[in-house]
């Protein structure tokens, strides 16, 4: 199976967004911010990371930043999940290395979307 | 809503627009009739249809048909049907034309996303001979309201996160002060949307190199299958690609197709039939 890392201060996000991958077979572990996060992916690097990007601590972008200096930090796919919806934020991002852009509010049928567009289901 | 209704809105839709509405989705009559009925004040379904039926009205007639038809679609459907054509059948046409012109229609496109999608993927071909030919898509549907949708090329949060690539969206579209996108006027130039009844000849939209009538055929009464087939065969050129939905059936509805030893779903016209010989 493979494991998705879901990264975000909301623990309902964290519950809902949960299920979803879930229900596409994936195992899950959660983090509440960047920082935390990093230290899940250093022990145990996922296949795929669904992050927030305003969170306390470290955010998203510099979380992913920092992931990708990491050994094997290029490995996971990154799917940002956040409520900054404009194109400034969404082409920062994807400099930054983010493969996909989920723009909140979301459902079951827009991750699945999403996790196909870059072959994780 | 009671079974007189159920009885009369399923008879409107088959007359009109040749759907086949069961019972078993009279739910989906009152989803597609909420607004309509909400803006003209009826409480009830029942309500609206004694207001028709007292006082015919053709125009409200055909706009209750056209809600009635399903509007359930999402960006890159056929994704696999639409890499074959970009990729085979529409350099094979391109190959056998004069003029380096090509037009494909998309039959029934509801609001417009397997228009915009064809038109997203041909401006991928960078380099490809598709790249520098004069290729126009037409996008027809009996919905008004989705023609203007489709022509104004305007869609939703979550419209834009269904089958499209962020990617895709970023090169493709612009995000409005409203939170919606909009699709980018250099793509807009050889795509146009058009109000058309299926049922109904449509020899005033021309001739087609490819037709895509997907999720449409499997909606329809028997006898409908036959007239809208009918009618879209008469517009394919020579040669050229009617393609249906994989998953539907549609082999033997019309003598004058056959399908196409290329790829499942797809259908060529039967020269030995001249009945479909293009207008």
């Amino acid at each position: 199976m493979k494991h998705c890392l879901i990264v975000d201060d909301s623990r309902v996000v964290r519950t809902v967004a949960g299920r979803i991958v879930k229900d596409l077979s994936f195992t899950v572990s959660e983090a509440a911010h960047g920082a935390e996060a990093l230290e899940i992916c250093r022990k145990n690097m996922p296949d795929a990371i669904l992050l927030d990007w305003n969170m306390p601590v470290m955010n998203g972008l510099d979380f992913l930043r920092a992931l990708r200096r990491e050994d094997r930090g290029n490995d996971p796919i990154v799917v940002f999940c956040t409520n900054e919806n404009d194109s400034e934020h969404i082409s920062e991002a994807i400099r930054a290395g983010a493969n996909e852009y989920i723009m909140k509010p979301f459902d079951a049928e827009i991750v699945e979307s999403k996790f196909a567009e870059v072959g994780l289901v | 809503m009671q079974e007189s209704t159920f009885n009369e809105l399923a008879d409107l839709a088959l007359r009109t627009t040749g759907q086949h509405i069961p019972v078993s989705k009279s739910y989906l009559m009152e989803a597609r009739l909420s607004s309509i009925s909400r803006r003209e004040n009826f409480a009830t379904l029942d309500d609206l249809v004694h207001c028709l039926k007292a006082r015919p009205n053709q125009r409200f007639e055909q706009e209750i048909a056209a809600a009635l038809t399903s509007k359930r679609t999402h960006f890159f459907r056929e994704r696999e049907q639409l890499e074959f054509i970009v990729s085979h059948a529409l350099p094979q046409r391109l190959k056998q034309s004069k003029n380096g012109r090509l037009r494909v229609w998309c039959a029934g496109v509801s609001t417009g996303q397997d228009a915009w999608s064809l038109a997203m993927r041909l401006r991928e071909e960078v380099g490809s001979p598709l790249a520098s030919a004069d290729i126009e898509i037409v996008g027809t549907d009996i919905s008004t309201e989705c023609v203007e949708t489709g022509t104004e090329g305007t869609y939703g949060h979550y419209e834009v996160q269904k089958g499209l690539s962020i990617h895709r969206l970023m090169t493709n579209f612009t995000r409005g002060s409203s939170g919606d996108w909009t699709i980018n006027k250099d793509l807009r130039e050889n795509v146009q949307f058009r109000r058309h009844n299926l049922l109904h000849p449509a020899q005033d939209l021309g001739s087609f190199d490819l037709i895509l009538c997907t999720h449409v055929i499997s909606q329809l009464a028997q006898p409908a299958q036959q007239d809208v087939l009918t009618n879209i065969a008469r517009q394919l050129l020579p040669g050229g690609y009617l393609y249906a939905s994989p998953t539907e059936q549609i082999e033997g509805i019309l003598k004058t197709i056959k399908p196409s030893r290329d790829m499942r779903g797809a259908y060529v016209r039967d020269t030995a039939k001249p009945d479909t010989a293009a207008a």
